[in-house]
């Protein structure tokens, strides 16, 4: 089952999701200068690939060796079991830093020696380069920033320890950098003994600051990792948190699908470009339909006929296109009619994935859960999933903090710059109170909820280069409004069936408390006998008694909304819902076989 | 001397009556009760919509509409209320006692606080045991003076060297009031007018409602009341309860010409000077004893201004307070009974006026046409008085 670790292959030019202003300069610069300035450039900007800060430095590592770990696994089919751990070391070099050290142990594939020193130690050295899929790795710069950091802080390299399957011992060594020829340096060579099969551990020691709480925590980063890797089991340490272990919920390692080549119309003119230069010397004709997605033979006769490009451009060979050719060319196809990219490379959790992972987040209520079927936005396939819950340690009545926002993209959460980022504007714009929740005029809803919003696309368009904010584009937004318009209708059920609950309870309290006063002070200001007060106060309850019954029909249909939804969900999450049902039914019954005087269940304890 | 208008007025409940009232309400709900029949109570709509006003009554009256609420879940609890204020009240009636609206919260209060079945009726401001006591008024057709809860009796500070007031006490003790002994002291008339008898030890000539009481206080320190044979009465902004029966029983003992005299802009005219005349919407069960349709408008009249070169300054309709008072002003152009009515058009002509020019004269400028001169303010008014330069 285990696939033989990839070959890291390092490549001069990137991969068709280039719209990172970085890779734009990297690969600019690259053209006139080595690719030794690549490092240095990292090296000297690396507050823009998320090291802007001693709280982002700390989080940054974890989240790229966590991420790498991830994909590892996933590449090769193995359900992963990591372990990280996170520890205050002493004061670090830097004013207001202190030094950390930050491990994280996978049973992944493990790298092949051969291969450590580009992986830890060069940058755009990478096995997801180029292939449109949905890994939370794209560039290979993440680690090797990592690695970076921590020579720049504290002098001392990445330690690693990796076993490939099969491999009798593990090899461990410290990687360095050499920044000038963009060069990983090992060192301390050693092989082991190592109780895994398989796996890498990485560690850092780094200057940084260990924030655990709030939107830029890592306590946050860890809810949202474990909610979106259901297949995922954890086990953390940090700082002085108590060591905690999560397990999986799922036992199947989500298949990344096939890659598809690129679509004509996503792509810039540079990008354009580049990519035929992937090719050597073939044809144009042959580059453009074996290079790209939607490009058929109709296509070509189209470009040809319709849109009056020279036929010899075509029939040329492609590593010999003058650039004006290259222009008309792209232009050309920009104007042509064509299909629009196949969904099918996009990578959902699942709802069924989505309910199981929840429930890992903490105590909840209720939630809901929806995956959004492909579709194209903006000429990319996006896929968009949501999943909200509701937590039981949270509430309280005047709960009235803003909904806990967990934003994805590929499955990496984003945790800084929210405002402007697509999911918000999505978020802000629905009108949550047609769903019972509370919110402000064009805010974020309120209440003890998690919102989680994750978008996976090979091709996510970002803000800016530190890839916190989705780019808000009108058709993306668009799509996720509905995502979550459709979820905030699934939560709705329980919502509306709880406030038919409450809204029945207080009026019978009502009942309860209101009707012998007024019968006792009637009777009192008329001097009535005792006999007239009986009478009188089972005439009241009579009367109430057919007012609540309205109300009670109202909830039992409520009641039998949600169980219908719950029954139509329960074959596939059955797990989750053994103990939920038993309650709802509970209250179901009660409100239908209750006196008119008696309590009915909340539906909530 | 004027006449006074033939007025349908209702005759003030006695205590006998009340309680009378009260306990047929409660029997009423009592016996639907018995029955498992909801009780529905009826209350006079007080409104504008439901306001009727005709020119020879000379006051806002009630209209047809009802407004009945029934018992059911949702309204439980404010019956359960309104009958433990009604017992409150009732009681308060039998053994004569009187409370304001405050101090019956604090009734209501302490009963709870003794009683712990009692507190999910327990108020939680002032506002709401206000509006208890209101709805009941409503229910019984009575007025609040008639349940012994008393306003606070604002306004009405009244200086004459003629008038005299016999007050019987609620315990039959009768005292008489020499007005003119009282020195630059004023009299302070209560919310029960009903108990007062008014004489005059000479004739009287008029009788001068001022809006803003330290003006009436100036006029007086500065000698008015020696020298016109008048009574002289500090309204104090819109008129309370208090003011509104006094000036009544001026009108209908005394048989005087009432001028009222104030600012000109939309708020007097609108609804302190209209209410004065013709009560409002909000008491029309009550209307027939709380105003008095007599009063005439002395001004300030848009005229005055050019004719006495007045200051005046104009109305800022961005100003919170002010535009408010525009926007009534319109309301009440287009649906207020009193001022569509075709007696009244010379008054609706000022408000219109005053609409649409959006200026403001205030009482007090008639002292700028002379600052050196004290009683400048009184040679107008008494000028204005003397030329009938007033509406009526
Ligand atoms: N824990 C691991 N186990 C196996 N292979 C790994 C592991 N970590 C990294 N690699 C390999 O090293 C490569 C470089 O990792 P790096 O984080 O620098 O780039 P990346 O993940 O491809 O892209 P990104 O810069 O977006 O993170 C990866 O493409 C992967 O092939
Ligand atoms: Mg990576």
């Amino acid at each position: 089952m285990v696939k033989k670790a990839k070959k890291v292959v390092k490549k001069a030019v990137a991969e068709p999701d280039t719209s990172a202003a970085v890779m734009a300069k990297v690969r600019k610069s690259a053209k006139q200068i080595t690719t030794s300035s690549t490092a240095e450039y990292f090296a000297k900007n690396l507050q823009q690939v998320g090291f802007s800060s001693p709280v982002k430095a700390v989080l940054t590592t974890v989240k790229e060796a966590l991420d790498n770990s991830l994909d590892a696994c996933e590449d090769a089919g193995i359900l992963p079991e990591i372990k990280l751990y996170v520890e205050k070391l002493g004061p670090g070099t830097m004013k207001n830093t202190d030094q950390i050290r930050i491990m994280v142990e996978d049973n992944g594939p493990g790298i092949e020696p051969d291969d450590v020193a580009k992986v830890f130690g060069e940058y755009l050295a990478s096995s997801k380069f180029g292939r449109g899929r949905c890994s939370r790795g794209q560039q290979g710069i993440g680690i090797s920033a990592a690695t970076t950091w921590a020579m720049q802080t504290t002098a001392t390299g990445a330690q690693v320890v990796t076993k490939t399957k099969g491999a009798r011992k593990a090899f461990r060594c410290v990687v360095d950098m050499d920044l000038k020829h963009n060069k990983g340096l090992l060192r301390d060579k050693s092989t082991i003994d190592w109780a895994r099969p398989h796996g890498t551990s990485i560690e850092f020691k780094l200057d940084g600051r260990i924030q655990l709480n709030g939107e830029g925590g890592i306590l946050n980063y860890i809810r949202s990792t474990v909610l979106l890797n259901p297949h995922m089991t954890l086990h953390y340490e940090i700082s002085d948190v108590p060591a905690a272990s999560i397990e999986r919920v799922v036992n199947t390692v989500p298949v990344v699908p096939q890659a598809t080549e690129p679509h004509p119309h996503t792509m810039k003119l540079g990008e354009f470009m580049s990519h035929a230069r992937l090719f050597g010397r073939i044809k144009t004709s042959v580059w453009l339909k074996r290079g790209f997605s939607r490009v058929s033979d109709k296509t070509l006769n189209d470009l040809v006929t319709k849109k009056g490009l020279k036929k010899k451009v075509l029939d040329s060979f492609v590593d010999a296109l003058p650039d004006a050719d290259f222009k008309a060319l792209f232009a050309a196809i920009q104007d042509v009619e064509l299909l629009p990219p196949a969904t099918t490379s996009v990578l959902s959790v699942g709802e069924d994935g989505l309910a199981l992972s929840i429930r890992r987040l903490g105590d909840i209520d209720f939630f809901a859960v929806l995956s959004r079927k492909p579709v194209i936005c903006d000429f990319k396939p996006v896929q968009v999933e949501v999943a909200i819950a509701r937590l039981r340690e949270r509430r309280g009545e005047d709960n009235e903090e803003q909904v806990q926002v967990l934003r994805f993209a590929n499955r990496v959460p984003l945790q800084f710059d929210k405002a402007a980022c697509a999911i918000v504007k999505a978020l802000t714009s629905v009108n949550w109170r047609s769903y019972g929740l509370k919110q402000p005029r064009n805010a974020l809803p309120l209440g003890p909820y998690i919102v989680a919003v994750s978008v996976v696309s090979p091709f996510i368009k970002f803000k800016n280069a530190s890839k916190e904010t989705i780019d808000a584009s009108d058709e993306l937004v668009e799509e996720l409004r509905r995502a979550l318009m459709q979820t905030g209708q699934r939560l709705s059920r329980y919502l509306s069936r709880e406030h038919k609950a409450d809204e029945l309870e207080q009026r019978v309290q009502h009942i309860e408390q209101f009707g012998p006063i007024l019968v006792d002070t009637l009777g009192r200001i008329l001097g009535a006998s005792e006999e007239r007060k009986q009478l009188a106060t089972a005439g009241l309850a009579k009367i109430l008694e057919k007012d609540t019954k309205g109300m009670k029909k109202d909830l039992a249909a409520a009641e039998g909304r949600l169980a219908s939804y719950l029954e139509e969900k329960k074959s596939r999450l059955a797990g989750f819902f053994e103990g939920l049902e038993q309650e709802d039914q509970a209250s179901v019954v009660d409100s239908e076989a209750a006196a008119p005087t008696a309590k009915v269940s909340k539906g909530k304890r | 001397m004027a006449k006074s208008p033939q007025v349908t007025r209702r005759t003030a409940k006695k205590q006998s009556e009340i309680i009378s009232l009260g306990t047929e309400l409660c029997e009423r709900m009592l016996a639907d009760l018995e029955r498992a029949k909801r009780p529905v109570l009826t209350a006079t709509k007080c409104s504008l919509d439901n306001s009727l006003y005709n020119p020879k009554v000379g006051f806002l009256t009630p209209g047809s509409k009802k407004v009945s609420s029934e018992l059911n879940v949702s309204s439980v609890k404010k019956m359960s209320r309104a009958i433990f204020m009604l017992e409150i009240l009732l009681r308060n009636v039998e053994i004569s006692n009187i409370n304001t609206k405050r101090e019956l919260y604090y009734v209501a209060k302490g009963l709870v606080k003794h009683e712990s079945k009692l507190r999910p009726l327990d108020f939680q401001d002032q506002d709401e045991s206000d509006s208890v006591i209101d709805f009941i008024c409503e229910m019984m057709e009575a007025y609040r003076e008639e349940l012994n809860c008393v306003a606070d009796d604002r306004g009405g500070q009244t200086y004459s060297k003629q008038l005299v007031v016999q007050e019987t006490e609620l315990d039959g003790n009768v005292s008489t009031i020499d007005l003119s002994t009282l020195g630059t002291a004023p009299y302070q008339p209560k919310n029960r007018p009903q108990n007062l008898v008014l004489s005059a030890r000479e004739p009287i000539d008029f009788c001068l409602i001022i809006e803003s009481q330290g003006t009436a206080n100036t006029l007086v320190a500065n000698g008015f009341t020696k020298r016109h044979k008048c009574i002289l009465i500090g309204a104090q902004g819109v008129p309370s309860n208090a003011v509104r029966a006094w000036v009544r029983r001026i009108q209908e003992q005394l048989r005087v010409p009432l001028y009222f005299f104030g600012d000109l802009d939309a708020y007097t005219m609108q609804n302190i000077y209209r209410t004065l005349k013709a009560g409002s919407a909000a008491s029309l069960i009550r209307n027939s004893d709380f105003c008095a349709p007599e009063v005439k408008f002395l001004g300030v009249l848009p005229e005055d201004i050019a004719k006495y070169d007045l200051v005046d300054y104009a109305v800022k309709e961005s100003d919170l307070q002010e535009g408010r008072a525009l926007k009534k002003a319109r309301d009440a152009l287009s649906n207020d009974p009193f001022f569509k009515d075709k007696k009244n058009k010379e008054l609706k002509a000022i408000l219109d006026w005053l609409v649409k020019n959006k200026r403001r004269c205030e009482q007090q400028s008639f002292i700028s046409v002379d600052p050196r001169d004290p009683q400048m303010m009184e040679k107008i008014i008494i000028e204005k008085i003397k030329n009938g330069n007033y509406i009526d």
